[in-house]
């Protein structure tokens, strides 16, 4: 139980398939994670992919299997969840847990925690800092130096901490090839590859980020600061880590007898950081409700009259009250006003210049400096005729200034005007609330159109196929679409669209396309004439100016064909599973909506089980990577032969595409971003032909 | 890291694609192995495809390049962008090998 009678919501938890379900509950009962063993009670969710999680949802935990840690990554970029934690046999969090207790609830933006053998052989450094970027926790133009210096820690925590392998002295290829066969032994062996690894970050109130690297070795004595040596000899740049992240972070320090490593980063002050409302960044800084009265007449408005002297306060709450304010509260000084102004949150102040304690200058300031209070109307009063002081109030955040002795009907006016402007800027605000949330539930519309991780998985299965798919928008709403359309048991009819543009337009578009492509009956036969017969339709509906592109195609298992018409849409990748080959096919074409005769060429090629297909929106090569570079053309057949040849063809090629994407993408994407893959399913049967 | 190797005369030349680190260990050994059994007087490794490289990485350039001299054989580093271009000027290694654009 926790303390003092709280009650805590049961934690919820999201766990990745396929599950060792027995693993699994000795992992969430014992106290190694929640403390106050809270995870036997937890709420579970189970998922193949990040995508078959709810966005809406917040998770306090997701575990992750050990045999597809890999495709799992890409869950701390795309999962509402801070803390990430492999469930494998022999984990022992030892004094790294409890990660989570009943009085401190989270105590880090993002944690992930693997066994040194998977983390070993996978880009761990990378994806956090991606997801850390994604959440807003660090900007894009650190993120780079941020990397390197994770990396490093990283690398060393595992290779000499938690392997206890010695990379000092001069390393010769026998040498080499000695600690890479050592290296391979002590990953197989539990009591070193079954040593827990785990990164954490950490946004502080200041700005600062604090990323620590934690290791179960033998821990070590820190070297004594000193320069990097100048030339690199002939001595193993293995050990020369700790100098490049000394020159990469604001201050490093260690932790646990050299078992944790801790790095800060101060952020880039000239950029600010993108928030992100899809995670919250810092956990313990929630978001505050500001009780806002209703302001509907400016005679409900509640006003804080602040005055030192008690005849002045009465003499303002008279005149105030002859006109029919009622709501008014007062305070006796500076620090008075300040507690006051929390107490009630006033529509409007008035505020004397002179006052004991804190002056008005110094109330304007701080209330000024925080952002609930930036925007409330401040009338300052004074008796000060000389031109300093009025300057001075007002470059300290004075709305207006009002002279003493008062004057009963300019207070009253000036009074009026101020509340009027108030209740318009709150009106307005209310007004682009109400629209973002429109925004939102059409997002949500929209986000239906597209055919959920296990409706397309399911389609893939009937038909001996594997499908993946990433789909992300750029704002609110956008213009890109992708479906699955069966005919037949051996054909499956694919289509990816993307409308001109993005936002409002593109997303009504989008609508009255799906409509199209649902209502039309005949999709089977020719893809040119499928699409010739929607291009009629569309510029019938379509204002002129508005066009789509969009390649329609029909898998045929049987004949092993692949048919397909395209409307200018991006030049699709086929390629060959077992070779890693990949070609861009054609995809020219007249786009839909342009004009109303445009006549599409079917085109025909073979696809075997061998082949996979690729289909994806112009975001994926239009995006300026990090080295300043589209991913296109070649650089995008690279990047799919190496996914291929690395996973050796294994399944979720679109979702791996999008992972290493997103890796180098900014965090905003210009336009939404849509891929699809589709290939045999890895099962060894025979395929009928 | 994955890598392709294409000899011509007596000039080798490896692409290198991925990201160059730490864990790259098996590869990088059958790389040393493949062009330690061509005689080429020239080793161009090209590193233009590498989007990422750590210390670890670094110390297995400087592998290659024992290796090279051991046959005398001369090591070029080509085409480094980004954050490995940063490396190789960070650990200076202009004063080691023949870099390249």
């Amino acid at each position: 139980m926790s303390p003092a009678g709280e009650t805590f919501p049961r934690p919820r938890v999201a766990i990745a398939e396929p599950v060792n379900h027995d693993r699994v509950s000795a992992i969430l009962a014992g106290k190694q994670i929640f403390d106050d063993g809270a995870g036997a009670e937890a709420d579970l969710s189970f998922g193949r992919s990040p995508e078959d999680f709810q966005h809406g949802n917040r998770y306090q935990l997701c575990l992750i299997p050990q045999e597809s840690s890999r495709e799992w990554l890409g869950a701390l970029v795309r999962l509402n969840c801070n803390y990430f934690i492999e469930s494998f046999d022999q984990i022992d969090l030892r004094d790294l847990g409890p990660i989570r207790t009943a009085q401190r609830g989270a105590k880090w933006d993002l944690l992930v925690c693997m066994s040194t053998q998977s983390a070993y052989q996978l880009p761990m450094a990378r994806k956090f800092v991606t997801a850390l970027r994604h959440r807003g926790i660090i900007h894009d133009t650190i993120a780079p130096t941020v990397e390197m210096a994770v990396q490093e820690a990283f690398a060393n925590s595992l290779v000499h901490g938690n392997l206890e392998l010695d990379t000092t002295g001069h390393l010769t290829m026998d040498r080499f090839n000695a600690l890479g066969e050592e290296t391979a032994r002590r990953l197989e062996a539990p009591a070193y590859g079954g040593r827990v690894i785990m990164l954490t970050a950490k946004k502080r109130r200041n700005g600062n980020v604090e990323i620590s690297i934690n290791d179960q070795g033998n821990g070590f004595t820190p070297p004594p600061e000193k320069p990097a040596p100048k030339l690199p000899g002939s001595e193993s740049t293995f050990g020369r880590g700790l100098p490049l992240i000394r020159s990469l972070c604001q201050n490093v320090s260690f932790e646990r007898g050299g078992r944790t490593i801790k790095l800060t980063f101060t952020p880039d002050t000239k950029a600010s950081m993108p928030l992100n409302s899809n995670f919250a960044a810092g956990v313990e800084e929630a978001e505050k409700a500001i009780g806002e009265s209703d302001l509907r007449n400016p005679r409900d408005a509640t006003i804080l009259i602040a005055d030192d002297a008690m005849i002045s306060r009465e003499i303002i709450a008279s005149y105030l009250r002859s006109d029919g304010f009622t709501n008014l509260v007062f305070a006796k000084d500076g620090e008075d006003a300040l507690e006051q102004v929390r107490k009630h949150n006033p529509d409007l102040i008035i505020l004397d210049i002179i006052m004991p304690k804190m002056d008005g200058y110094a109330v304007c300031k701080a209330l000024r400096a925080d952002p609930a209070y930036a925007e409330t109307p401040i009338i300052a009063q004074t008796a000060l005729e000389e031109n300093e002081g009025r300057t001075r109030i007002f470059e300290d955040g004075a709305t207006d200034l009002i002279l003493k002795p008062l004057n009963k009907a300019e207070l009253i006016a000036r009074t009026r005007i101020h509340l009027e402007n108030r209740l318009l800027v709150k009106q307005l605000q209310a007004y682009q609330e109400r629209t973002q949330s429109e925004l939102e539930l059409a997002r949500d519309m929209q986000e239906m159109l597209i055919p959920k991780p296990e409706q397309y998985r399911g389609i893939g299965l009937d038909y001996g196929m594997t499908i993946s798919a990433s789909f992300q928008m750029s704002s609110e709403l956008g213009g890109d679409m992708w479906g699955l359309a069966p005919i037949d048991k051996d054909r499956l009819g694919v289509y990816i669209v993307d409308f001109a543009g993005h936002g409002l337009g593109a997303a009504l578009n989008t609508f009255r396309l799906h409509s199209l492509i649902w209502s039309e009956e005949d999709r089977g036969e020719d893809p040119g004439t499928y699409l010739e017969a929607l291009n009629r339709h569309l510029k019938g509906l379509l204002p002129v100016g508005q066009y789509a592109t969009m390649l329609y195609g029909v898998i045929d298992r049987a004949k092993e064909t692949f048919r397909y018409a395209s409307a200018a849409c991006t030049s699709p990748v086929l390629g060959n599973i077992k070779t890693g080959s990949t070609v861009f096919l054609d995809g020219s074409g007249v786009p839909l909506g342009v004009i109303r005769d445009a006549q599409y060429e079917t085109r025909e090629l073979t696809f075997t089980t061998d082949n996979f297909l690729l289909l994806y929106s112009d975001a994926l090569i239009e995006t300026v990577l990090d080295d300043g570079v589209f991913l296109e053309d070649d650089r995008l057949l690279k990047m799919v032969h190496n996914i291929v040849t690395e996973t050796n063809g294994s399944t979720d090629l679109a979702s791996n595409l999008a992972d290493q994407f997103m890796d180098r993408a900014p965090v905003k994407l210009h336009d939404d971003f849509t891929v699809v893959s589709l290939q045999s399913a890895d099962i060894s049967g025979p395929k009928a032909s | 890291m994955n890598y392709t190797t294409a000899q011509s005369g007596d000039t080798i030349k490896v692409d290198l694609v991925g990201r160059f680190t730490f864990g790259d260990h098996s590869s990088f050994r059958k790389l040393i192995e493949e062009i330690r059994g061509q005689s080429a007087e020239t080793q161009i490794l090209d590193l233009s495809g590498v989007e990422f490289i750590d210390s670890a990485g670094l110390g297995m350039l400087l592998l290659a390049r024992d290796e090279g001299e051991k046959i005398r054989a001369t090591v070029i580093l080509k085409g480094a962008q980004g954050q490995v271009k940063r490396m190789l000027e960070v650990a200076r290694f202009d004063t080691l090998f023949k870099l390249e654009d």
